[in-house]
């Protein structure tokens, strides 16, 4: 019924519309509307416009939804509804039903894909194998930072209050006598070591080392309820906390870091360097693949725990060495001197050469990543290398030059690439130069700042020591690093054997003394020399590579999978359904439009005098051009539509004639094909 | 024909028709093809000349036939996994660390227990290799060695004698306490020998396992006297501590205190009490730092050698037992923290006077269960009992399995693994032919008979510690003079001893960096996928869906039987008719038309829906009959009156 209603409106605007004018077949749709418009006034004017515009757009094949519809089903590419309409009622509703729920289906995969495509996945291949590679660049340095013969005159006040707070530890009686010593208590006085007694647990007792106010030697106990501590104060001493150890060991090793890092850090970093190892003590030998090198070949730098550190194939200058062949035979070959008796005995208790692999132009963080290599030995290093390389935003957090890092790299005066070990350590430093208002000998300092010393920071030990254990700092700096993109690793295979052999040992010792000292006598010791073989491995790179897992083809093509799958549709199904859509928004506007005039005209406007047309008919009228009437072509029925005569407008045609006139290419091409079979 | 077609289709849509539309399965076919979705088959019908049509059928087969083809493919490789490797930068927890002295327990405390033994061994070299006296450098207290000899008779000599083979007599071997030949019945088993075969050794030394039962013996012979006194001493060994309680065990072993003179984590102090306490049958105390006991585990947030675990481990040779081990030092096993430290399998030793620098990398592994891979998430669908107080583990599997069958073979549990419950460890008192039956329990194993290494199935994830271990000197020759005595004054609180640096060993395991790798597999289908490919496949070679597919259904299996069916009834019962004619004409037709009553009304009417559908037939069934048109405009008619009505067209 509501059906009727609406082609009453249609009916309606049709017939409120200026004369019917039929059209020839290929004229202009809107001539016939140009003539009203010399008789009318203006508002006329506007309605003609409109009306022109409706009728320019509304092309669609159909002027009820119903009608949209059916043919909608009818000449749609998806598969489903066009069973919708040749069915019966049953199949008609399971076919309905079918179709819904293979459209929501689609909608489900399609959110399902469009989402995994929106979360970045990657995917990864993997390669191994050999291939001619840059060699990697190798830093050694010696354990012990300095020479001793040469820090002796900085260090001798620090070497005799350690050998003292030595001997009170281990033989307390004796060195009562000896502690009257001209000592210099200056240092002593900025974080003193305390013995604390627990023996007691509710009332610890603590005692100064060296504090003059009692004489007996029972002050150094045993008890595992004793343990060593240090003081660290600030405000001048008002506010102190104490750094418990467990063992005397550690007590004494930490305080003797922490004094001469104080010490260092007031030393002008030329005297520094000239204090370390220079390069032609340590570097006796160097043989890269069949060529000879020396120390000139190594780049020097100065790294603070290690002192003087030498750089082969660095490639900040020159260019990187490749190295084309695996084994031994092809790599790099060194001696090294590490001058083990000239170690600074209170600051290296190991004793070896320290060395790292790593990339070209990047910064070596020993410390960290180092090995270590044992004298009187020889160590050989087989090489793999591990890359890592990441496709960065959005696919995986990692920064491929650094310059989104919101931390400033203090490294950068090296030249050398970003790093996350950088990036931390440029973190702490920042931190401690606005925590303690002075950068940490440690790290490199950022122009304008000094290094902490006592004498001009005296709070300094405690606040270190508070930012380091500190959890949140390095969280906070973890946070804020990202890694980068291109991560490689060196693995190493690491193998040892005694070296030089009882048997070769005489004469090797003499050609290297002979070589670096120009001396007959042997100036080397055995203890002191380390031989190093590194070396490509037979399979020298195992690169992991990102790529994208699903890019923009692989979401198309699965939508279009999905699609097709359950409906088997296509981009143009979705172009027919806009253009549905549209054509529907069009229906509502004429129907809003008609609304509105038969509300303004109600009483002129007649209704069917009879019963009014059927949808059937009038799709049926709309679909056919061949359509009739029945009441004027066939006989027996005639008199059943009694009303048609009486139509509001008698002698003119149906009124979807341009809509009719789309139609007939199908209808015939459709017969053609029935009669080819 | 035309104009009429569109009215009737929609007086046909209001109209309940069930069952097939054609009449004929030629006609179902025509029909199919002309309005199906998929491509080929309305080719085959429009084509004009038999060879277009041929070619036409042809290649809507080969289309039928790839798609079945590559559906199949995809189908067979749903399940298979893409690997993804991430590294995420992040705080890491640090892993447990167990350490244990190589050597079990203090020679001198347990030294009572194994007084006999000893004897017989040094009796027993005395009399193979002729070595009178054992000169033990390290070991202070001299003692008498032939002390107790003539008095006690060779006990475990007798129980598993050791013999000499010679190469000449192969069933030959001297036993060497008696000093006569003996016949050697049952196999000789070389140990090891199926792996490598020992040519040229002149003489070999063996033992010889017997059941008491059956007089079965195996012998087991070694290529080498060092080998086979070893496995002798260990062999009987076990036995004598099999019977020692638990607690007079870890009383005998190190204690923390002892084991550890200095501890360093993160940078700050540590000691004993951090260390959890971990017995194991052949290395006696073990200690494991961050076992995660109280809910806590530690964890790094930097990099680097000052913030790992640094300790100095106190190894007292002078307590080594001179013939279990044989090596000295400690052996530190990384693992997660619930997870059973293997240290006699995978264990890194740490040599003395060094200072060993253990580099981690972490790597986490995820694989993914079943249907994709044969692993387990946590061991509860392995038939295999855990008897260790861990998580799953193929290792812990394969032990557990082992041990389930000892106790069930041999009636008890093997030394140096847990004890399943109800069962208690093996001895010789208990039961006597418990070495015989552990010999050829373990060969089986190792031979995997025993079906162990079937049911055991590895596990799914992982956590997998790639180490860079390196040595340096420690502690160095300056250092030494003043670290040494530091380190006897912190060690004094436990033994009254000036330290060595041989006694000392200095351990560094730490992070490398935070990066943390985690290789995960990832299905790399997933339903969505297959269906899309599906589709994609469907719609590229025929441009069909899933309404196709029930298109399909519904025409070849659903009206193309029903046709079938009926033609088969109306022939039926024509004949039927035929038959029953003459003598029965008003006999009625019996339940007619079940499918479809516009189809099914008798020969006298032309059915509703083929008349629409398709050109009038040549042979119509009942000729004479007005033509079909008349029905449907009358029809058509009533329709248009009374739209809601969809009655029947019953009356005519």
């Amino acid at each position: 019924m509501l059906l009727h209603i609406n082609l009453a409106y249609l009916f309606e605007l049709w017939h409120s519309c200026p004369p019917w004018m039929p059209t020839d077949e290929h004229g202009d749709k809107n001539v016939w509307m140009e003539k009203p418009g010399h008789r009318e006034g203006a508002t006329m004017h506007v309605k003609k416009y409109l009306l022109k515009c409706l009728h320019r757009l509304q092309k669609g094949p159909g002027y009820t939804y119903k009608e949209l519809l059916v043919w909608y089903c009818d000449n749609t590419n998806t598969h489903g509804p066009k069973r919708i309409i040749c069915e019966g009622p049953k199949k008609k509703a399971m076919w309905f039903l079918i179709t819904l729920l293979f459209a929501a289906l689609v909608c489900w995969q399609w959110g399902v894909f469009i989402n995994t495509y929106l979360s970045w996945e990657v995917s990864v291949s993997l390669s191994v194998g050999f291939k001619a590679m840059d060699f990697p660049a190798v830093t050694i340095c010696n354990a012990s930072p300095f020479k001793y013969s040469k820090v002796k005159h900085l260090l001798k006040d620090l070497d005799e209050l350690m050998e003292a707070v030595l001997e009170r530890i281990l033989a307390p009686e004796s060195s009562h006598a000896n502690a009257t010593r001209a000592l210099n208590f200056t240092i002593w006085n900025y974080t003193p070591l305390f013995l604390i007694d627990e023996r007691n647990p509710h009332d610890p007792v603590v005692l100064d080392l060296f504090a003059d106010n009692h004489n007996d030697s029972a002050i150094i106990c045993n008890d595992p309820g004793c343990k060593m501590a240090m003081r660290l104060c600030r405000l001048n001493g008002t506010e102190c906390t104490f750094q418990n150890f467990t063992s005397a060991t550690q007590a004494v090793t930490e305080w003797y870091v922490l004094q001469a890092t104080n010490i260092f850090a007031q030393v002008p970093f030329q005297e520094l360097v000239q204090m370390g190892y220079p390069a032609e003590q340590v570097i006796l030998s160097c043989l890269f693949g069949a060529e000879p090198c020396n120390y000139r070949n190594f780049t020097s730098i100065f790294y603070p725990p290690y002192g003087n550190c030498y750089i082969f194939n660095w490639g900040m200058m020159e260019k990187a060495l490749p190295s084309a062949n695996p084994g031994t035979e092809f790599g790099l070959k060194l001696i090294l001197d590490i001058g083990e008796e000239d170690y600074v005995p209170f600051l290296a208790s190991t004793a070896g050469v320290r060395l790292l692999l790593h990339e070209q132009r990047s910064y070596p963080f020993i410390r960290e990543e180092g090995i270590y290599a044992m004298s009187a030995t020889e160590t050989s290093i087989g090489v793999l290398v591990d890359k890592l390389q990441r496709k960065g935003e959005p696919y995986s957090p990692c920064t491929m030059n650094g310059s989104d890092v919101p931390i400033q790299n203090f490294y950068s005066n090296y030249n050398t690439t970003y790093s996350i070990q950088a990036c931390l350590h440029s973190c702490f430093q920042d931190h401690m130069i606005r925590n303690c208002s002075c950068g940490h000998y440690l790290y490199p300092l950022p122009p304008g700042e000094k290094y902490c010393n006592n004498w001009d920071f005296p709070d300094w030990a405690r606040c270190y020591s508070a930012l380091q254990m500190s959890l949140a700092q390095r969280e906070t700096c973890i946070g804020l690093c990202k890694e980068s993109c291109n991560d490689t690793q060196y693995k190493m295979t690491i193998s040892m054997a005694d070296w030089p052999s009882e048997a070769s040992e005489d004469w090797i010792f003499h050609v290297l003394s002979q070589e670096r000292d120009q001396s007959t006598n042997i100036t080397l010791s055995k203890k002191g020399i380390v031989k190093l073989n590194i070396y490509f491995q037979e399979f020298n790179y195992r690169t992991i590579e990102e790529s994208a897992a699903n890019n923009i083809v692989w979401l198309l093509s699965n939508l279009g999978g999905q699609f097709g799958f359950w409906m088997g549709g296509s981009v143009l199904c979705l172009i027919e359904f806009a253009e549905i859509i549209i054509d529907f928004v069009w229906i509502t506007i004429i129907k809003l439009v008609g609304f509105a005039k038969s509300s303004r005209q109600r009483p002129a406007s007649a209704r069917y005098a009879g019963p009014p047309p059927t949808v059937a008919e009038l799709v049926e009228a709309h679909t056919n051009f061949g359509f009739q009437p029945d009441a004027a072509s066939h006989g027996p029925g005639a008199e059943a539509y009694p009303d048609e005569q009486a139509l509001p407008i008698p002698g003119t045609p149906p009124p979807n004639y341009d809509s009719l006139r789309l139609q007939p290419l199908d209808v015939i091409e459709s017969d053609s094909e029935g009669d080819a079979i | 024909m035309a104009p009429g077609e569109k009215i009737k289709a929609k007086i046909k849509k209001n109209l309940p028709v069930t069952g097939p539309q054609a009449p004929t399965i030629k006609e179902l076919m025509q029909w199919y093809c002309l309005n199906t979705n998929t491509h080929g088959c309305r080719r085959i019908v429009v084509s004009r000349g038999r060879l277009r049509r041929l070619l036409w059928i042809g290649f809507t087969l080969t289309a039928v036939a790839l798609i079945f083809w590559q559906c199949a493919l995809l189908v067979f490789s749903f399940y298979t996994v893409s690997v993804t490797i991430k590294v995420h930068f992040q705080k890491l927890d640090f892993p447990a660390v167990t350490i244990c002295n190589i050597n079990p327990y203090k020679y001198s405390v347990v030294r009572p227990l194994l007084a006999d033994l000893e004897q017989e061994t040094k009796e027993a070299l005395k009399s193979l290799y002729g070595l009178s006296e054992i000169q033990s450098r390290k070991r202070r207290e001299a003692e008498s060695w032939s002390s107790a000899w003539d008095d006690t008779r060779p006990k475990f000599l007798r129980l598993v004698p050791l013999l000499f083979f010679d190469e000449e007599e192969k069933d030959k071997a001297r036993d060497f306490v008696t000093g006569r030949k003996r016949k050697v019945s049952g196999s000789i088993i070389p140990k090891a020998s199926e792996v490598v075969q020992v040519q040229e050794s002149r003489q070999v030394v063996g033992f010889q396992l017997c059941s008491n039962d059956t007089s079965d013996c195996a012998t087991y012979t070694f290529s080498s006297g060092v080998n086979a006194i070893q496995e002798w001493y260990k062999l009987h060994y076990m036995n004598i501590m099999a019977q020692v309680p638990l607690e007079k065990k870890i009383n005998m072993s190190y204690s923390a205190e002892e084991l550890l003179v200095t501890c360093f984590f993160d940078g700050v102090s540590c000691d004993a009490r951090n260390f959890t306490l971990f017995h194991h049958p052949m290395y006696g105390n073990c200690y494991t730092f961050n076992k995660g006991d109280n809910a806590t585990i530690l964890s790094t947030s930097m990099g680097g050698s000052e913030y790992g675990l640094q300790v100095i481990l106190y190894i007292n040779e002078e307590e080594y037992n001179p013939f279990l081990v044989s090596s000295s030092g400690a052996k530190v096993i990384i693992h997660r923290q619930d997870e059973y430290p293997f240290i006699e399998d995978v264990g890194t030793e740490i040599e003395t006077a060094m200072a060993t620098s253990i580099g981690m990398h972490l790597t986490e592994s995820f694989k993914l269960s079943e249907p994709y891979s044969q692993c387990t998430e946590d061991g509860s669908e392995v038939p295999v009992r855990n008897i260790y107080n861990a998580a799953y583990s193929l290792q812990i599997c394969l032990h557990s399995c082992f041990q389930a069958k000892m106790v069930e073979k041999c009636g008890c549990a093997q030394y140096s693994q847990p004890l399943p419950p109800a069962a208690n460890y093996c001895n010789y008192q208990q039961h006597p032919n418990w070495m015989y039956c552990y010999y050829q329990l373990h060969q089986a194993f190792v031979q995997e008979e025993l079906g162990c290494q079937a049911v055991c199935r590895e596990a799914c994830s992982f956590k997998e510690w790639t180490l860079t271990t390196s040595l340096a000197q420690w502690p160095s020759v300056v250092s030494e003079k003043w670290l040494l005595p530091v380190l006897t004054w912190d060690q004094s609180r436990q033994i009254n001893k000036k330290l060595n640096k041989t006694d000392l060993a200095k351990l560094l395991i730490f992070y490398k960096d935070l990066n943390q790798r985690s290789i995960m597999e990832n299905p790399a289908n997933s339903i969505e996928m297959l269906l899309s490919n599906f589709g994609g496949q469907l719609g590229l070679w025929m441009s069909c869906s899933v309404v196709c597919v029930i298109e399909i259904i519904e025409v070849f299996f659903i009206d193309f039987f029903s046709i079938i069916a009926r033609r088969q009834w109306q022939k039926a019962k024509e004949w039927w008719a035929l038959r029953q004619a003459p003598p029965c004409p008003e006999a009625p037709p019996s339940p007619r038309g079940q499918d479809n009553p516009a189809l099914d009304i008798d020969d006298d009417l032309p059915t509703f829906t083929s008349a629409l559908r398709l050109p009038p037939a040549p042979g119509a069934q009942v000729p004479g009959t007005p033509p079909p048109r008349y029905n449907t405009l009358r029809l058509e008619r009533a329709f248009s009156t009374q739209l809601s009505d969809t009655q029947l067209p019953g009356e005519p």
